[in-house]
């Protein structure tokens, strides 16, 4: 029992991790239905940002631990500018790369998601260099055991965040002007553009959210991995728009459930199954969820639009 | 209408990335060339380059110290990345251009196994010596396989290699880690690569025959960055030992860093020469205490030519040097060796590979920076010196060396 | 206009259904075709010769592909799959694995019948998916089918792969490792599939999956069934990856479950968004471009901007890695100019600039 629960923790630290890189591709496809390709890469961008940002603060990988609220009040400054720069690269991404397609051919964007995210990981690999690069571990890492189950601070860190992020996106979709203008456009850009609404800015809004919680989730997978890499964006990206298609893509609280069911779902192969059987189980999973309910577990089920 | 246009861009763009290579082709007179074929780009050139320097240098004194008179070694560099990883089929076209070159006499590289197999029949069938600075992997030049990738020339080998085989080098560590350690209960988990698994496998059965147990065998997925839930499950059988076969830049850092995680912060932890570099301690940082490893060559301190090597290196390239710099360093020197012996039987005049080949199959008692090493009747080498290593504080700290000799 | 000139412009009737083209047209076509068979004559590098052969490969993939994705309209991410289901259908028959040493030219059938079949195993399941939905679970298929190679490794060879594959023998001669036969076999295969692929695309099917892309639920009330056209294109394109699996396995004598990632899907699925989807022209210069990029010149700039940096001593240059950078850039523009692809069928056109009359831009070529 204590391992079972063990694995639940492992599973639902790294399910936030996927949950809140998912909430981004969700977010984008809901409103622009574009496969955002690049977002798993503006996340590693996010945690090559994160190392930038703390080696201007003189936090470097071999410092010392930094705690109370010095470290508390580092780790805030960071998550926020991290969160900041990733936002604004999105924009810039949405700008250059997706706007001019948007009435283009359905696939002209998707080559172009590609080939932004070709472009990023170029850049990562000329910017730090082609190996894992070490993410500073500056905060306390107590660790909480009860009964046999180990639970430590960065785990709990993975797991607040990601709910919280969650919580927050709710609240602002649901009870601001620009988070009704997000739904708005997502139903029919079209009508919301003639109720008024400014559906570039929205748009840009949308990225600008997405590519900030992708940041949000660099700093956090840094601190819980302590290491990134150039290339890592791919793996976690192609995770997490595996969770958000699961909960029904376009649907936040989808998004989430997907993520910490895939997290789930992989510690418990590890466990009673075996490590090199998780992508097979993960995406067998996904396959016959799909074929079960093909909106995903939280999508609506949507007459066709004819 | 831009049809025509564009069908006339396409071949111009064809016909450009053709007679780039042809232009390559003999330069006759008094240049010979040596191929160095590895993987140089994307996430393999962290590794990849340095080999390459390694290889460039000897390139370069040979030229300087005027080794073989009469004639100026040129290298002809060729990646086998495509997309972002090392592939094959790129692999086995590179060997396929050095092989229309009649200028190139000697290939340095592969340094994948998995290109190797693709290479190695090439080769053979080319009669082109290939001398890999870094593929372990025993199946390569021993066993069925083998001899089938050899088929076009059963009895004139053209692959060599200066590294010990995986073979050799698991076994040496199994045994350090049983008798030395006092290992009993080992977990062993591998990146599920040819070079990874191969060398797991190895030093699994040898701690099995030894008598220690083997509690589980797991292997990681490509790409994997999570290993807690793995870790987990390796913890609740309390291993003394846990061993790794593979690299660094598949997870051999990360794996450890992340054992404290799991209850497994004081469990010995092991691997081979893959885990040997300064990026496992990089990515390990504070947790890479109680980790051994083997490493397929001599101590560097041990040998005077080593650290002649090192200072030149850094001289050269001003950065550090990489785990296979020396071994492509030697590689390409006995290529050279080789060459400017077959200049001397040939009177003087421009050798074939044939009479390169007949050269290395002869190589005895060659002195290297990788210390003095034959090839056997197979192209391994003779050189079995197993060292290992400790980290300890942020540093790989010698700890014996061991000359395998027990036939195997 | 002259009389040369009208001569020029004169219609032609081609035969193998190619239709009606401008006498230019048709001597152009016999000129490249020309130039395709004399090339191997021409370039006495072998190691270029294997390069435009394995664009062979890469050719029928894309294909394969341009049947489901640019006929059909429906989105595979994981087409990789397939081509690893030809190879290893091959590879494990015809190897030292099992000792088994099949012949390889039944072989090549069936390899594309396997895969075929599994191309409908795929798609029975899929055919209620809409869109993306397919995409993810298409893409979910192919980052299975590698990792199953991969971890059943006493079957499969495991990461090893399955090494001293049987190189083909026709009437006697063995192919080896020179790449010129390799070269002809895929030209031959290509053309042959090109000619099939140009009748399909006019056929009743091929209308039928153009109706499909366009309308679901129009082409369904007009009495298509989408339940076989859509196995049907499954199928079709998974036994172009299965034959090319099958050569490409031959030819390079070896096959490791890692050379069938999800970065090949996407380059395949690029070649024919890149040459403009749906044409067959446009494929097929996709295909060509993406090809030799990939093949040819982003291996070489790897090493120019070494030798660069090694000849101004220069650390930063040597170090540079502009691989990704020059890739994602070309897709990335090229898609942003062209959206339609560089080949953009007059249909196309029209769907999408509708200002545009499409009787004034008249089709005309192998599309």
């Amino acid at each position: 029992m204590a391992t079972f629960l063990q694995q639940l923790i492992n599973g639902i630290a790294q399910g936030g991790m996927y949950a809140l890189i998912a909430l981004g591709y969700t977010m984008v496809y809901g409103i622009v239905e574009l496969i955002n390709f690049a977002h798993g890469d503006v996340f590693t961008l996010g945690s090559f940002l994160c190392i930038a940002i703390l080696a201007l603060l003189g936090v470097s990988a071999s410092g010392q631990v930094i705690g109370g609220w010095q470290g508390a009040l580092i780790a805030l400054l960071v998550i926020l500018l991290a969160a900041l720069l990733c936002g604004v690269v999105g924009v810039l991404i949405e700008r250059f790369a997706y706007r001019r397609l948007r009435n283009a051919p359905r696939l002209a964007p998707l080559i172009t998601a590609i080939g932004v995210s070709f472009l990023l990981q170029g850049v990562m690999r000329n910017w730090k260099g082609p190996s894992e690069i070490s993410f500073p571990q500056f905060l306390p890492n107590p660790t909480f055991s009860y009964g046999g189950v180990h639970i430590d601070a960065r785990e709990l860190l993975v797991v607040v965040v990601s709910i919280a992020m969650m919580i927050a996106l709710q609240l602002f979709i649901y009870n601001t002007k620009l988070g009704k203008a997000m739904r708005a456009s997502a139903q029919d850009r079209d009508a919301a553009q003639l109720m008024g609404i400014n559906v570039n800015s929205t748009i840009a809004w949308t990225f600008f959210i997405g590519s900030a919680l992708a940041g949000v989730a660099g700093f956090i997978s840094g601190m819980y991995f302590g290491t990134t890499m150039f290339t890592n964006g791919y793996q976690a990206g192609l995770k997490a728009f595996t969770a958000a298609v699961l909960g029904g893509i376009g649907n936040i609280a989808g998004a989430m459930l997907g993520g910490f069911l895939i997290g789930i779902v992989e510690a418990m192969t590890a466990q009673y199954i075996s490590d090199q059987w998780t992508n097979v189980v993960v995406f067998s999973i996904l396959v016959l969820i799909l074929v079960l309910r093909p909106s995903g577990l939280l999508g609506e089920q949507l007459p066709e639009k004819v | 209408m831009h049809r025509p246009l564009i069908i006339v861009v396409a071949l111009a763009v064809v016909a450009a990335g053709c007679s780039q290579q042809s232009s390559q082709t003999s330069p006759a007179g008094s240049v010979i060339k040596i191929g160095i074929e590895l993987p140089l780009s994307g996430a393999d050139a962290s590794i990849g380059v340095p080999t390459q320097y390694g290889a460039q240098l000897a390139i370069k004194q040979a030229n300087e110290k005027n080794l073989v008179p009469g004639f100026t070694f040129q290298a002809d560099v060729l990646d086998d990345v495509v997309g972002s990883r090392h592939d094959p089929a790129q692999g086995a076209k590179n060997v396929q251009t050095f092989g229309a070159d009649p200028a190139v006499l000697g290939v340095v590289g592969p340094f994948n196994s998995n290109v190797a197999r693709a290479e190695i029949p090439l080769s053979n069938s080319l009669q082109l010596a290939l001398i890999s600075p870094a593929n372990t992997n025993p199946t390569l030049t021993k066993g069925p396989d083998a001899i089938a990738m050899r088929k076009d020339h059963p009895d004139q080998i053209a692959y060599f290699r200066v590294c010990t085989t995986d073979d050799i080098q698991g076994p040496v560590g199994a045994t350090y880690e049983y008798t030395k350690l006092g290992a009993r209960k080992a977990y062993v988990i591998d990146d599920n690569e040819t070079y990874g698994k191969g060398v797991a496998d190895e030093w699994e059965a040898q701690f099995k025959k030894l008598g220690g147990s083997s509690l589980g065998h797991d292997h990681l997925t490509s790409g994997q960055q999570d290993f807690h839930a793995l870790l987990t499950r390796v913890a609740g059988t309390h291993p003394d030992i846990v061993f790794f076969g593979g690299n660094s830049s598949t997870g051999g850092g990360l794996l450890r860093k992340q054992m404290p995680d799991a209850g497994l912060g004081s469990t010995i932890y092991a691997g081979a020469d893959g885990i040997s570099d300064n990026q496992f301690l990089q990515d390990a940082g504070p947790t890479a205490d109680d980790v051994y490893v083997t490493v397929a060559s001599v101590n560097a301190t041990k040998l005077p030519a080593a650290a002649q090597f090192l200072r030149d290196y850094q001289a050269e390239y001003n950065q550090p040097v990489g785990p296979y710099s020396a071994n492509a360093y030697a590689a390409a020197m006995v290529l050279i060796h080789a060459i400017g012996e077959a200049v001397k039987g040939n009177g003087g005049k421009a050798p074939t590979r044939e009479q390169v080949l007949d050269q290395l199959r002869q190589t005895k008692d060659f002195p290297s920076v990788i210390g003095t090493f034959s090839f056997d009747a197979n192209g391994d080498t003779s050189n079995r010196i197993i060292s290992i290593y400790e980290a300890v504080k942020g540093k790989w700290v010698f700890v014996t060396q061991q000359n395998f000799t027990g036939a195997h | 206009m002259s009389a040369g000139e009208r001569s020029l412009r004169a219609r032609v009737r081609l035969p193998l259904g190619i239709g009606e083209v401008q006498a230019w047209q048709a001597l152009g076509l016999v000129a490249i075709i020309a130039l395709f068979v004399f090339y191997p004559l021409i370039d006495r590098n072998q190691g270029d010769v294997s390069s435009v052969a394995d664009a062979g490969y890469f050719l029928l993939l894309v294909f394969g592909l341009n049947i489901v994705v640019g006929f059909a309209g429906l989105l595979d991410l994981g087409y990789a799959a397939f081509f690893a289901i030809g190879a290893y259908a091959y590879a494990m028959v015809a190897s030292t694995q099992f000792n088994l040493h099949f012949n390889f030219w039944p072989m090549l059938i069936l390899s594309g019948c396997v895969a075929a079949l599994f191309g409908v195993i795929l798609g029975f399941p899929t055919l209620r998916l809409r869109g993306d939905y397919l995409a993810i679970v298409t893409l979910g298929f192919g980052e299975i089918v590698p990792q199953v190679f991969l971890n059943l490794d006493k079957y499969t060879g495991g990461p090893n792969g399955i090494s001293n594959v049987d190189q083909p023998v026709l009437f006697g001669y063995h192919f080896g490792f020179n790449p010129v036969p390799y070269y002809y076999l895929y030209l031959v295969v290509a053309l042959i599939s090109l000619v099939l692929l140009n009748n399909l695309k006019h056929s009743r099917l091929g209308r039928a999956w153009m109706a499909i892309r366009e309308d679901e639920l129009a082409a369904t009330h007009m009495g298509v069934n989408p339940v076989t056209t859509k196995l049907l294109a499954f199928a079709m394109g998974a036994s172009f990856a299965g034959l090319a699996g099958c050569i490409y396995a031959a030819k390079l004598t070896l096959i490791s479950p890692d050379e069938f990632n999800f970065s090949v899907s996407v380059t395949v699925l690029s070649a024919i968004v890149l040459g403009g989807m749906g044409s067959l022209t446009g494929a097929f210069i996709g295909g060509l471009l993406l090809a030799v990029l990939n093949f040819k010149v982003l291996p070489q700039v790897t090493n120019w901007t070494h030798a660069l940096g090694a000849a101004l001593h220069n650390e930063a240059v040597q170090n540079l890695d502009l691989h990704y950078i020059i890739y994602g850039l070309i897709l990335v523009l090229v898609m942003l100019f062209r959206p339609e692809g560089l080949v953009s069928t007059a249909s196309r056109r029209a769907e999408l600039h509708h200002a545009q009359p499409a009787a004034s831009a008249a089709a005309a070529g192998v599309e």
